[in-house]
This record gives structure tokens, C-alpha cells and sequence, in this order.
């Protein structure tokens, strides 16, 4: 029974992470129908701002807080090579992201070199029910459910929230209405690379971080984006949290080297049982 | 037919080359091939059957293993190259059956993934090598010939290359040809017209795993030495570059496509390497080769070089 909860908690928390990258691809999408393959670099850049700033003596939170603001900013770099040209269709953005998340690599190598990074999250274990775990899982568990909170919130109760969900149900519409959909876009790209960037600055402290790790990570959010139709956050924390709770299940009672199967197969399945139920005419873009 | 004179010049000249090329030369000569042969049928899979498939370097390490494997057990080595292409394609088939049911973003990451699950799978398996990988593999001999120096490889290559651009070619011009052309731009209006929309996408799938297992079948024997480490996912991503930066499905596209990229990288590569630049120059430019040239072409050039170049020369006459 403890073995069960350890491997649930630390399931949970890396599952946060995927949470997060992924709902990071959901704003994006959502708002300007662009899968962001670039989504898993901004959590990496931020990481690995953060170990910089960490080591040169800025104080934790305020290290992390700028990390994040870093991450955002790159997001809207993105952004604005992605759509920032009026007439790009979403499947050259595609591409475009694609080439943007290895021009990551580059900048990342050249800054920080190839070695992997870390640095330390909360100190200190908690003992809950008999288990003990790393205290810096309930930091990630809790900063997830407040920004997955605080995203609803956003959608659902503010004039800019409402200005995003109109430009991903109807783009033309909304600009009928005045609504800067370009604008709107670029708001969504930073939006997602803080997400993004606070993944990447929760989960260094318990996984080593080097400049590829953005494939595992963007794999890892699509696979819990997926679950929500790339469209629903609250299904993409779901989904990662699921996710992240069968690999640690998997790593726990089975091989700790079959995890990365884990969400592949995962993925898989999840978009085949999807494209099985859904007819050809409507996956064609208009 | 004006328009075979290019390919002719073409043939002839890169047919004259290897000759007159040092050592490292033949090599860049031999992997610019067998980049060539893998982006040609990348180039119609994404063209044509209007698919992306990010996994491509998967088929590639399938034939490559597939021929090492087969001669490393003391199997006759040509009978590994004849293999290489066709264990590609079957793969291609069964993976293809499920997983073509998907499009677009979602074909794309579906086909990461199932090159991180085979990278995973070839490292963990002892009987291929593992994560070490797979050694001593024999050079190709065919009959009483073997394939013994860069020169023999480069038109092994040659061959193989041509192969492939004639195969290629007839699919094009062919009715499926035009079938697949339809279906690129709306599925749903080529099935109307009865175009048999799940086969041709699986052969054409089939056929590009098939080209991509080729090259790496050959890729096994001039190397000797294969590891999970040798087809990395960005290796996938430089095909999708090469074929983008050329222009889809044009079969000049992927030639000029991976010439530029194999070229420029190269170039930068021996720049890197020079006294005085740091150790991780090499890498850094090549990265930033690859993603400044795709994220330019696509956002300037949509359709690629070779369309944008041929389109200017068709002005330019007619006006």
C-alpha cells in the first residue's frame, strides 16, 4: 500500500509537468489551430535560465519567476515568426514551429552548452500516510492545480479570455467584432511558453534536464493534449496526470526502462480510438 | 522531351565525379546519395499522398539493421541489401495499416513516436547490439566483386540512386500517379472521383520505407558499424528539411533539396572545426543551418526552390 502511494504521488508529479507543456499546446491551438512543436523549448530554456540564475546567486522563486517570464518571452518570439505574417496556413506553422523548436537546440548549446542540468526544488521529505516523498512534488502538484484554476478562470470570467475563445471558435467573427485575432495569437504563444517554462522549471529538480529533453517533453504534452482534443485544458490535466501515474506504475512494479513506451503507446491509442469515431470530411482543413 | 536534357547533364556529371574526389569528399558524396534516396520518397509521401511523416530515419535504420543483421550472420551480404528495402516496406505496411488512419499533426507526432519506440526496442535488444550496437559487419560483395573502397560505394550509390528516381519517376507519371496528386489536395474529392484512397496511401508509404530501407542497407555496409545512436529523431527532421527546402513532391526538389542542406552543413562543418572555434561550433551551426533554412522556405518560398525557380524560367519565356 505505501509502494502504491509513493508510486501514485511521484506519478502525479510528473504527470503535472505533461499537464502543463500540454495545456500550453491546447491555448495555442485553440486560438490559432497551430500545433506547437516548439512547446517543449521554452520549458528547456527556462529550466536552464533558471540553473544560471540559481548558480549566479538570484534567490529561489525569483530565479524561477524570471525563468518563467523567459519562457514566455521566447513563446512570443515563436509566436510571432509562426503567424506573425498574415496568410500562413496552420499546417506550414507546423513546420515552422518544427524548425524554431531545432533552432532552440542551437541557441541552447551554444549558451549552455550539452551537458545536463538540475538544480534543487524544495527541501526536505513529507510523510503522508506512512509514505515519505520529496517535499518539491507537492510545489509542482500545487502550482498545477492553481494555473490550470487560474486558466479556466481566464477562458471563462475575463474580457481577454473571451476575446481568445472567440478567435478559436470563429477567427472571421471575431474580427467583425474588432478583435485583433494576430494580437489574439501572440497572446496565446506567450501564454503557452510560460506554461511551458514553468514545467520546465518544476520539473528540474527531479529529472536532470539537457537541451533535447524538449521530444520527451512535447511527446509526453501531446499525448496529454490529445485527450482533450488539443482543444480542452481540463481534459489535458487529465490526461497528463494519467499519463504520468501509469509511467510511474509501469517504472514501479513492471521496468523503469518501459516507461517512455508508456505514453507513446498511449499516444497512439488514444488518437486512433479518436480518428476511428471521427469521419474523414471533418479532419480535412476547410 | 526538351526537359530530359537537365537529367541527362545531371547523370553524366555526378556520374564523372567520384573519380576526381579526395577521400572525405567521396564520403560526403556517398551519404549525399543515400540522403537523396531517403528524401525522394519523403518528398512524394509529403507531396503526393500530402502526408508528414517525422519518423522517416526509422525506415532507414530498419533496412540498415535489416542488411547487418542478415550478413553478420554470415548470410551472402547482397542478399541483406535485397532485404533491406523489402523488410522496410513490410514494416511500413503493418505499422501503416493503423496509423495512416490519422492526419496531419497527428500522423506527424504518431510517427515520432513510433521512431522512439523502435530507437528504444534496437537498444534494448542484446541480439542486434543493443545500445552499443551492431559491429562488424562485412563489406558488400556481389558474385565474385567486393565492394571494398569509397570509390565502389559511391556508384553502388549512384545506381541505387537512380534506381530510385526512375521508380519514382513512372509512379509519378503514372494514373495512380494523378490518383495520389487528387488525393493530396482533398481526400474526400478524390475517393468521389474513385480514387482508392487507404491503398494508395499505404503503398505510397510502403514505397518510401522502401527507398529509405535501401539507403540504409547500403549505409550498413559502407559504414561496417550501426547504433540505435546513428538515427536519431533529428536525423527524421533533417529528410522533412531537406524535402521541404527542395519543394514538395518534385523529384528535383529532393536532389537540390539535400544538396543545398548536405552541402551547406558540410561547409560550416569544416568551418567549425578550424583552430580556434570552440568545440560545440559544429553542432550549433548545423542546427542553426537546418532550422533557419526550413523556417525561411516555408515562410518565403512555400512551395520550395525548384518549383520557385522553374515558375520564374516559365515567366520569363512566355512573357
Amino acid at each position: 500500500m505505501t509502494e502504491f502511494l509513493q508510486y501514485l504521488i511521484t506519478g502525479v508529479g510528473g504527470g503535472c509537468a505533461f499537464a502543463l507543456v500540454g495545456s500550453g499546446l491546447v491555448v495555442v491551438h485553440r486560438v490559432t489551430r497551430v500545433v506547437n512543436f516548439a512547446q517543449g523549448s521554452f520549458a528547456v530554456i527556462a529550466a536552464l535560465t533558471a540553473s544560471t540564475l540559481l548558480a549566479s546567486g538570484l534567490p529561489h522563486g525569483l530565479a524561477e519567476l524570471s525563468a518563467v517570464a523567459v519562457g514566455a518571452g521566447a513563446g512570443l518570439l515563436v509566436g510571432l515568426v509562426a503567424i506573425g505574417r498574415p496568410g500562413t496556413p496552420p499546417g506550414a506553422s507546423l513546420i515552422i514551429t518544427l524548425g524554431l523548436a531545432v533552432f532552440a537546440y542551437a541557441v541552447e548549446v551554444l549558451i549552455w552548452g550539452d551537458q545536463p542540468r538540475s538544480f534543487a526544488g524544495v527541501p526536505g521529505a513529507v510523510e503522508f500516510a506512512g509514505v515519505r516523498f520529496q517535499a518539491h512534488y507537492l510545489l509542482i502538484i500545487g502550482a498545477t492545480a492553481v494555473v490550470f484554476a487560474g486558466t479556466a478562470a481566464l477562458f471563462a470570467r475575463t474580457d481577454i479570455g473571451r476575446a481568445l475563445s472567440a478567435c478559436a471558435s470563429n477567427p472571421y467573427a471575431a474580427k467583425v467584432v474588432g478583435i485583433d485575432v494576430v494580437r489574439m495569437g501572440l497572446l496565446a504563444f506567450g501564454i503557452g511558453g510560460a506554461l511551458g517554462g514553468l514545467a520546465g522549471v518544476l520539473v528540474t529538480p527531479i529529472q536532470l534536464v539537457t537541451f533535447d529533453y524538449d521530444v520527451t517533453l512535447i511527446v509526453g504534452g501531446f499525448a496529454a493534449a490529445v485527450f482533450g482534443g488539443l482543444m480542452r485544458p481540463l481534459h489535458t490535466l487529465v490526461g497528463g496526470v494519467l499519463l504520468g501515474v501509469a509511467q510511474s506504475f509501469v517504472a514501479g512494479y513492471g521496468n523503469a526502462a518501459y516507461q517512455m513506451e508508456v505514453a507513446l503507446v498511449l499516444l497512439l491509442a488514444v488518437m486512433l480510438r479518436q480518428a476511428v469515431r471521427t469521419p474523414v470530411a471533418e479532419q480535412e482543413p476547410a | 522531351m526538351a526537359r530530359r536534357g537537365p537529367a541527362v547533364a545531371v547523370a553524366a556529371a555526378t556520374l564523372a565525379l567520384p573519380p576526381l574526389l579526395s577521400g572525405s569528399h567521396l564520403t560526403v558524396y556517398v551519404l549525399l546519395g543515400l540522403a537523396v534516396m531517403v528524401t525522394v520518397g519523403l518528398s512524394l509521401l509529403m507531396g503526393y499522398a500530402g502526408q508528414i511523416s517525422l519518423g522517416q530515419a526509422s525506415f532507414y535504420a530498419i533496412g540498415a539493421y535489416t542488411a547487418g543483421l542478415l550478413s553478420v550472420h554470415s548470410l551472402p551480404p547482397v542478399l541483406g541489401l535485397l532485404a533491406a528495402p523489402l523488410v522496410s516496406a513490410g514494416f511500413a505496411v503493418v505499422v501503416g495499416v493503423p496509423l495512416l488512419r490519422l492526419r496531419g499533426h497527428h500522423l506527424a507526432f504518431a510517427t515520432l513516436a513510433m521512431q522512439l519506440i523502435l530507437l528504444s526496442l534496437v537498444a534494448r535488444a542484446d541480439w542486434a547490439g543493443g545500445a552499443i550496437g551492431l559491429q562488424g559487419i562485412p563489406r558488400l560483395s556481389v558474385g565474385g566483386y567486393e565492394f571494398a573502397d569509397d570509390l565502389s560505394y559511391a556508384y553502388l550509390v549512384w545506381a541505387a540512386l537512380a534506381l530510385t528516381l526512375l521508380v519514382a519517376r513512372n509512379i509519378v507519371a503514372s494514373r495512380p500517379g494523378r490518383g495520389l496528386h487528387a488525393l493530396a489536395s482533398s481526400e474526400t474529392a478524390a475517393a468521389a472521383c474513385g480514387v482508392p484512397v487507404g491503398r494508395y496511401r499505404l503503398t505510397v508509404f510502403a514505397l518510401s520505407a522502401a527507398f529509405a530501407g535501401l539507403a540504409g542497407g547500403i549505409y550498413a555496409f559502407y559504414l561496417g558499424y550501426l547504433a540505435p545512436g546513428s538515427f536519431p529523431v533529428l536525423l527524421s527532421i533533417e529528410y522533412v528539411v531537406m524535402a521541404v527546402v527542395g519543394g514538395l513532391g518534385t523529384l528535383w526538389g529532393a536532389l537540390v533539396g539535400a544538396t543545398v542542406i548536405i552541402l551547406l552543413v558540410q561547409l560550416l562543418n569544416t568551418l567549425g572545426t578550424q583552430p580556434g572555434m570552440p568545440g560545440y561550433a559544429p553542432s550549433v551551426l548545423s542546427y542553426a543551418v537546418y532550422a533557419i533554412l526550413l523556417v525561411l522556405v516555408v515562410m518565403f518560398l512555400p512551395h520550395g526552390i525548384v518549383p520557385a525557380v522553374r515558375d520564374r524560367s516559365t515567366r520569363r519565356t512566355s512573357s
